[in-house]
């Protein structure tokens, strides 16, 4: 009867560790993985600068639905290049209504958004957080984070 | 005419607030916002930020949609974080003369929708008729309803600390 069970004992011990281990390989993937360059992704939809901003503008909700959380690639005229932290931020402002959007770039291109000036024609690569309507400046905003530029 | 120069409300569209809730046991709890709004009335003392919660930027992408899930800051439902609030002593601050201010700012900071009174220590700096702002402060999460499983375990700090930089123009 014992020698029945460790056999069995030494089978549930071993899945045991097989399991164990799959489990701290997953853990450790999940716990030190790094989001991918941006310039490297794939954009879901490639805009022009103020139709996109005019397109939350007239219905944040549906535009939230259509953009928020993908990769864009945004087109157009730099409006303000604004300092943040130590690194800039880049603009393109609807002048019309003073809806915009605003791009914050990837570590790795920090030094490139640097070297654009008001006025240049871009085209920005990041990931949209969406738009929200500002209490403080009475307008739409749409921001987005690990941005990078197409050359 | 002669006091109304400095009458007028600062702002900025690249305010940066970083949220650090690390841990000895997890390093990776921590993030920061580069396209945050902040407005500062010279003539009131008003001060006001306010943050799209999904433009905070982690390195890991699971902790990023933790963040912003369900059981954290629920983003979907409450997009922003907001303060509004005044300097306490606007005394404290002379808006037209070059110089670096020690002062505090008292407010509501609304999270997840929940509405809390703070009191935050900062610094102005005046120069040349721009406006720096800095301050350095914690949050309690459970004060605005944020618990769960990693904060219990000490993977996430129970007290994140908040840094806030500004230049208002």
């Amino acid at each position: 009867m014992t020698k029945q069970k460790r056999p069995m004992l030494k089978k549930m011990l071993g899945t045991g560790l097989v399991l164990v281990t799959i489990a701290a390989g997953i853990y450790w993937y999940v716990a030190t993985e790094k989001f991918s360059d941006t310039k490297d992704r794939k954009a879901e939809f490639t805009v022009k600068a103020i139709d996109f901003i005019r397109e939350f503008a007239n219905n944040d909700s549906a535009a939230n639905r259509k953009y928020a959380d993908k990769i864009i690639t945004v087109n157009g005229t730099v409006s303000e290049i604004e300092a943040a932290d130590t690194t800039v931020n880049i603009k393109f402002i609807d002048t019309a209504s003073s809806a915009y959007a605003i791009f914050a770039f990837q570590e790795q291109h920090l030094a490139e958004a640097k070297s654009v000036k008001v006025g240049d024609s871009v085209s920005i690569k990041g990931s949209c957080s969406g738009g929200v309507f500002s209490e403080i400046l009475g307008t739409e905003y749409i921001t987005f984070k690990r941005c990078a530029l197409n050359k | 005419m002669i006091g109304s120069v400095f009458a007028q409300k600062k702002t900025t569209t690249s305010a940066t607030v970083s949220f650090d809730a690390t841990t000895s046991l997890d390093s990776g709890p921590k993030a920061d916002n580069k396209t945050v709004i902040a407005a500062i009335d010279t003539q009131t003392g008003s001060v006001q930020f306010e943050a799209n919660v999904k433009n905070f930027t982690f390195a890991n992408p699971t902790m990023q949609g933790h963040f912003n899930g369900d059981k954290w800051l629920n983003s979907n439902e409450f997009p922003t974080f907001t303060f509004k609030g005044n300097i306490v002593d606007k005394s404290s601050v002379n808006f037209a003369q070059d110089g670096s201010y020690k002062t505090e700012a008292e407010g509501i900071l609304s999270v997840k929708g929940i509405e809390k009174k703070v009191k935050v220590p900062g610094t102005i700096v005046v120069k040349g008729g721009n406006i720096s702002v800095s301050a350095n402060f914690s949050i309690a999460l459970a004060d605005y309803g944020i618990s769960g499983v990693p904060v219990d375990a000490g993977k996430v700090a129970k007290q994140p600390k908040i840094t806030v930089s500004a230049e208002l123009k």
